[in-house]
């Protein structure tokens, strides 16, 4: 077991279970971020975890393009994704605390892009005034339930500070 | 005509004193080199005996001789606090330590900046690791490393690895979670061959799946060592030449 932290997250990574905390890039862009991870001018910086259960390349995308492509049956990948203070009070926000996924929640159409196999799930919510978007995605939906209930057990060691 | 005789009487004498030494000392390392070759010990050399007794000696732990492998822990060029498993995994890592002051490693950076010379067995993968920010420049790396390189900075890793400098290379076995093989090359290609010819994966040079000759070979060999060792029947043992 291992545990990353950095920017108000922490979170503990059992074997064969990789993490990567960053800041969202602001403009200018640098040349290390992905061209789905720039921000735009003006953009507070925020942090995104990323953690999944095989290698996590360099440079991927925000929602993990550069790094589902590489997925296998067995993998699972989810970015927790902070938004500005600001969203906080919005309805899409309205959800308090970390959701607790199941297989059931995992479908083809809520990919940010469709891969062959793959399965994924979106929630948005907010902690402490921190509001956050969980995307998650299963390789397939072969051992889903244990995948899931993988990813399960190392959101539950998620721990998000208050700003 | 007399005095004539006893002169060349005298140098006959001394050319044959002569030859004689020189006989001599050519006996001296003749029975040197035989000694060398295998052949009877010297005087008071101790000879190599097993145990009459014959405890049994005990089978090694299979790979017991690699050196326990590390995951490793740093912060990115670009500042993300990274944690990647090497240990316990299905992928193998070549771990690649560098530096920005090396002069050596310059010729690693310049090559690792080209994505065509970069080849690898399907699912082996490269970390670059340099020492941690308070021992790096940070602006240096950022010049230096070529976007899609993964390079980590933590001189936790180094402490790990036991590195003696740089440039030093540490190729991972993540099954194992033990060290493979370790050393030093002077440019990615050579370090590539080296890898090539150690593993029997000509994946390391062309990239792709593994051209195998895989390990299997190396394992069967380790197998029937640790069978012999067992048995008590340790390399020079005269039944394995059939005596």
């Amino acid at each position: 077991m291992s545990t990353l932290t950095g920017h108000g997250l922490t979170v503990a990574l059992p074997a064969k279970w990789e993490g990567r905390i960053y800041l969202r890039d602001t403009a200018p862009a640098s040349r290390f971020a992905h061209v789905a991870g720039r921000g735009h001018p003006g953009e507070r910086a925020h942090p995104v975890l990323h953690v999944a259960n095989f290698p996590l390349p360099p440079g991927r995308g925000d929602f993990g393009t550069g790094a589902v492509e590489r997925m296998s049956h067995a993998h699972v990948f989810a970015s927790l994704f902070e938004y500005d203070g600001e969203e906080a009070g919005r309805a899409l926000f309205g959800a308090r605390g970390l959701p607790v996924l199941h297989l059931r929640d995992f479908a083809t159409n809520a990919l940010q892009r469709r891969l062959a196999g793959q399965l994924g799930v979106q929630r948005f919510f907010t902690v402490d005034g921190r509001p956050f978007c969980l995307y998650a995605v299963l390789g397939s939906s072969r051992n889903g339930a244990a995948l899931v209930g993988e990813l399960r057990s190392v959101l539950a060691t998620l721990r998000i500070e208050a700003r | 005509m007399t005095v004539l005789v006893l002169i060349l009487t005298v140098v006959v004498a001394v050319l044959a004193v002569l030859v004689a030494g020189l006989l001599r000392a050519y006996g001296t390392v003749l029975r040197r080199l035989h000694e060398l070759d295998a052949g009877a010990p010297r005087a008071g050399a101790r000879e190599f005996r097993l145990d009459a007794t014959s405890r049994p000696v005990a089978a090694p732990e299979p790979r017991a001789e690699w050196a326990a492998a590390h995951d490793v822990a740093g912060v990115s060029v670009a500042g993300e606090i990274v944690s990647t498993r090497l240990v316990g995994v299905e992928h193998d890592t070549v771990l690649a330590f560098l530096s920005t002051g090396c002069a050596s490693c310059e010729v690693f950076w310049r090559e690792l900046a080209d994505p065509s010379t970069l080849r690898l067995p399907d699912g082996t993968r490269l970390l670059v690791v340099t020492q941690g920010p308070e021992l790096e420049s940070s602006g240096w790396l950022a010049d230096l490393v070529p976007p899609g390189l993964d390079v980590l900075m933590s001189t936790e890793a180094w402490r790990d690895y036991e590195v003696p400098g740089s440039p030093h290379i540490v190729y991972v076995d993540g099954r194992t979670g033990r060290v493979r093989g370790e050393g030093t090359g002077q440019s990615w290609h050579q370090v590539a061959e080296l890898l090539a010819r150690s593993t029997g994966d000509a994946a390391f040079l062309t990239g792709g799946p593994s051209i195998a000759k895989p390990g299997r070979d190396a394992e069967q060999e380790a197998a029937v060592d640790r069978e012999l060792m067992a048995a008590g029947i340790l390399p020079g043992d005269p039944r394995l030449y059939g005596a």
